[in-house]
């Protein structure tokens, strides 16, 4: 098992290394001269010195290879330079943000996991009755509907209509309520059919008969013979879709005007901020790959199979 | 006419809702032009936030623009864009796809681990990272999109290009000395394509909510042209006051991508036996019944 | 052995309904069993073995409807038109039962201990940790060598004879009465085969339980079975002692099985000598004597009417052949 992580993690910088160089080349290839821009962004009116100045500051006058190193070792202690728009030092920007966007997955994360298996059983349970028909219908819309279109829907029935949450703002448990179940809604529908189309599976292989041969109630194999078999699934696309909430804060954020890193990425898109979209991208990639570590490590616990030829 | 069969045979054997939502969701995307009432894009500030009328049956929006002539042109904004980026992401994902069902062995491995990579990617950053490279325009969208979606597609292909390969029928076509160039254009690609439509069809609703989304956030679909999800966004600083011209894009948007989904579910959940429904067991009895009556020699 | 039988099938006729077809598998099929007796069945795949024995308890597959009619008392319960609640009962406790595959019967993702284990929980009343233990007896029970480690082991990691003691381990778990075993031995190689056999023939004496055995395999008729069911296209050929009917079969069909068996004084690439032909394909029900197009014997009035299973001249034998017996 040990061995198996230390492999994963040894991949995992690797593609690391890999995201770093493509995000580098991102922004060295980008348009403009650097120098130029930031010597202007701190006095409009820059001389050549000026520009030599900050040549010499930010190391662009030395070749890719040692300027890629410069920039590797800066980003490693978090310093991710500064943004070409705004002046702003982007890693600090980052930082700051962080939480919020934390804050907003995390509460995504466990409203998708909690509905996923609340409406996946009661399908499995009553499965091609009336409770399953039902859930499936709000499965098929809850997938069917765009984030915005939910978070839309949710302020003017709980906010506008109700008065019962708070519109916008990041101001404590009240206000995280609506942005959690805007993120978590569309992928609490897509893992309830992951939920419902494993437990359908795995109903009809060979070793549900066995079980039945046992006298056990068709309840008790639902979770005892069919749960474990289609743990890894879920796992798998759990992950999944936690990396597509992360990315769904872009949508998110916005709407309930929170300062995260997706209405970070959000302005570095619109505006064309290299820096500032090199930086997100970073940090998102970096952690797809570790999410998709921990996902992996889950699917090898969860699977005998796997764990045994693992470990 | 290999693949066309694949795919009409295909078609006739969905569910009725999906082709139903679909086939209105086409047909309202192809003659849009003909079909508004009103232009989409003629504003009338005397009608601005209007309710329902005889003359307008889903009032206008805050421009005073007629919504049901923007919602129709808006289906043909989404079909031409969903079709445009289809189009492209298959493209490439066909052609990878079955070059690596075809060659096999490194160049197999090698595409596929690209492949790999792509998908475990959410598409959403993909497309955010094309645009803040290339910049906001229509054509950026379709080919941050595309970019987004030819993992999937070749992932398909490939399957389905090892399947045609595996055939004892290819076999004999290369014993016989087909060259490699007839084999891939008159056998694999055609059978590949067909099998590839049908999943491309049921991708199309999460293309469209790629669009919506990209457009909500103003970085696809640009104001007048009418979108959902640009509309909905337009609209919703109104919301207080006029939130029927949020939640008629957002319905529309979601009937649409439900009748892809269906389709899509219907796809993927043929392989999994069921219960028989009450209706097939009395159809499947009356045939037990009739037995009782008659034997055969 | 002259008690009351524990299992009385009287015209058991099963129609499957499936999405795509309906067909009687089953077709008035009758026999009785005693307690510690052997019941074999035997006949040609697709002869609805399977069928006669798992459908009236319930055991059919997801996508296929059981119409069962006819009467299966088992100790005086009657199953056909059981309600599933009865049926639950009785299954694991009173009938133990061991599947035909012992590669996908086991549960992949489930260490066998417990997959065990809850069968003697469940039934036997016993707190987990008794029902631990009596895993552990069971394992050791079923010859299989360090018997704790196995308990933590997953089926993938055993081979296929190992995979089917654990499989009757399961099915005896909570001692039933009677044991329906579905080509215990087919998937498993020749070596393995008669150890397997020889297991069931010894716990069944110890248990006093009564066994149903289904096979395609003369050889193990000859060696496990107290009586034996002959099964053809659903119907039933001949039934009646095993010594007698391997011995002096009455209906063609067992002729030409028992004649199929390769014999010692074979010449060396003599020709095999099967059955020619091929079983009818299943639909509605034949007119006349399933087995006429093949049978040798075959007269003018075989296709027209279907032959009842009568008494032969020795009365411990059944068969349903007009020509042979008259
Ligand atoms: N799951 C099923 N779906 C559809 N038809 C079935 C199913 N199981 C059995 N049948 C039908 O019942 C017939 C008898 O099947 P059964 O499994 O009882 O045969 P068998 O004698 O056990 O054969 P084998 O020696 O191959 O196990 C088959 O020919 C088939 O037509
Ligand atoms: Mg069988």
């Amino acid at each position: 098992m040990l061995v198996f992580i230390a492999k994963r993690a040894r991949n995992a910088v690797l593609l690391l290394f890999l995201a770093s160089v493509l995000c580098f080349t991102l922004v060295v290839s980008a348009p403009g001269n650097v120098a130029i821009l930031i010597a202007e962004l701190r006095t409009p009116t820059a001389t050549k010195e000026d520009i030599a100045k900050v040549e010499e500051e930010l190391g662009l006058n030395k070749p890719l290879l040692e300027r890629y190193g410069f920039w590797l070792q800066g980003a490693l202690k978090g310093n991710l330079g500064i943004s070409y728009k705004t002046g702003e030092d982007v890693g600090a920007a980052l930082r700051s943000r962080l939480s919020v966007t934390a804050t907003l997955v995390a509460g995504g994360a466990v409203v998708a996991f909690v509905l996923s298996l609340l409406v996946g059983f009661i399908g499995a349970l009553w499965a091609h009755r009336m409770p399953d028909y039902i859930m499936r219908g709000i499965a098929l819309l809850g997938a069917s509907t765009p984030s915005f279109f939910v978070g839309a829907l949710l302020v003017y029935a709980f906010s506008v209509n109700w008065h019962l949450l708070p519109t916008f703002g990041f101001s404590g448990p009240a206000s995280w309520v609506l942005p959690w179940l805007t993120l978590g809604f569309l992928p609490a529908a897509v893992l309830s059919r992951v939920v419902r189309v494993g437990f359908e599976d795995a109903m009809a292989k060979p070793y549900v008969l066995t079980a039945r041969s046992k006298g056990l109630s068709q309840t008790r194999i639902l979770f005892r013979d069919a749960l474990p078999n289609i743990a890894p699934t879920y796992l798998n696309a759990l992950g999944t879709q936690i990396g597509t909430m992360v990315v769904g804060a872009v949508v998110v954020e916005p709407l309930f005007a929170w300062q995260g890193l997706g209405d970070l990425f959000l302005a570095g898109v619109r505006f064309r901020d290299f820096m500032v979209v090199q930086a997100c991208l970073l940090v998102f990639i970096t952690f797809f790959v570790i999410l998709n570590v921990v996902v992996d490590i889950g699917i090898t616990l969860t699977d005998p199979r796997l764990r045994r030829q693992r470990s | 006419m290999q693949s066309i069969k694949a795919f009409a045979k295909a078609v006739a054997a969905l569910p009725r809702a999906a082709v139903f939502t679909i086939g209105a969701f086409i047909l309202l995307g192809l003659f849009a032009p003909y079909i508004t009432p009103y232009d989409p894009n003629a504003q009338n500030l005397l009608m601005a936030g209007e309710g329902p009328s005889l003359a307008h049956w889903l009032g206008a929006d805050h421009l005073g623009r007629d919504t049901l002539s923007r919602l129709i042109a808006a289906a043909r904004t989404s079909l031409v864009g969903v079709c445009l980026v289809l189009l492209c992401a298959h493209s490439i994902g066909i052609v990878i796809g079955t070059i690596a069902g075809y060659r096999r062995g490194w160049t197999d491995e090698v595409l596929m681990r690209v492949v790999d990579v792509g998908q475990a990617i959410p598409s959403l950053i993909v497309s955010l990272a094309v645009i803040g490279i290339f910049g906001v325009s229509y054509w950026n969208m379709i080919l941050a999109l595309a970019l987004a979606w030819w993992p999937s597609s070749a992932r398909i292909s490939r399957a389905v290009a090892v399947n045609v390969m595996n055939k004892p029928h290819m076999e004999a076509l290369r014993v016989l000395g087909a060259s490699p160039l007839r084999i891939y254009f008159v056998h694999l690609f055609p059978a590949t394509l067909g099998a590839v439509l049908v999943y491309a069809t049921a991708d199309a609703g999460a293309v469209a909510l790629a669009i919506a989304t990209l457009s909500f956030l103003g970085l696809g679909i640009q104001p007048p042209t009418p979108e959902w999800g640009q509309m909905l966004v337009d609209a919703l600083p109104y919301l207080e006051a006029d939130p029927r011209q949020v939640i008629l894009p957002g319905l529309t948007l979601t009937l649409a991508v439900v009748g892809f989904n269906i389709l899509g579910e219907a796809v993927a959940l043929n392989r999994v036996p069921k219960p028989l429904g009450a209706r097939l067991v009395a159809a499947r009895r009356r045939i037990t019944a009739s037995w009782a009556t008659e034997t055969r020699s | 052995m002259t008690a009351e039988p524990i299992l009385i099938v009287k015209d058991l006729t099963i129609d499957l309904l499936t999405a795509h077809t309906a067909v009687r598998p089953v077709d008035s099929i009758s026999y009785q069993l005693r307690r510690g007796e052997t019941l074999a069945i035997v006949g040609e795949s697709g002869s609805g073995k399977t069928v006669t024995c798992f459908a009236p308890l319930g055991l059919m597959p997801v996508g296929v409807k059981a119409d069962v009619s006819g009467s299966v008392l088992f100790e005086g319960t009657e199953l056909v038109g059981a309600n599933e609640e009865t049926l639950r009962s009785l299954r694991g406790k009173s009938i133990g039962f061991i599947f035909q595959d012992p590669m996908s019967a086991l549960n992949p993702a489930r260490r066998i201990g417990h997959q065990i284990a809850e069968v003697a929980e469940l039934h036997l009343g016993i707190t987990p940790r008794a029902a631990e233990a009596r895993a552990l007896d069971l394992i050791k029970m079923v010859g299989m060598s360090d018997p704790n480690a196995r308990l933590k082991q997953y089926p993938h990691e055993l081979s296929g004879g190992l995979r089917q003691r654990v499989m009757i381990a399961i099915s005896i778990a909570a001692e039933p009465k009677l044991l329906v075993a579905d080509e215990p031995t087919t998937a498993l190689d020749v070596t393995v085969q008669a150890q397997i056999l020889r297991l069931l023939k010894e716990i069944q004496a110890r248990m006093d339980m009564a066994m149903v055995l289904i096979t395609h395999d003369m050889g193990v008729v000859a060696g496990a079975a107290d009586r034996v069911l002959v099964m053809y296209a659903g119907r039933q050929a001949e039934v009646g002692p095993t010594e007698k009917v391997l011995v002096a079969p009455r209906h063609p069909y067992t002729m030409g099985l028992i004649d199929a068996i390769p014999r010692r004084d074979d010449a060396i690439g003599s020709r095999f000598r099967g059955l020619s032909g091929l079983p009818p394909i299943l639909g509605a029900p034949i007119k006349g004597c399933a087995f006429t197009p093949r049978c040798r014997h075959s007269v003018e009035g075989c296709g027209a009417q279907r032959p009842p299973l009568r008494t032969t001249a020795d009365p411990a034998v059944m068969a349903a052949c007009p020509v042979l017996n008259a």
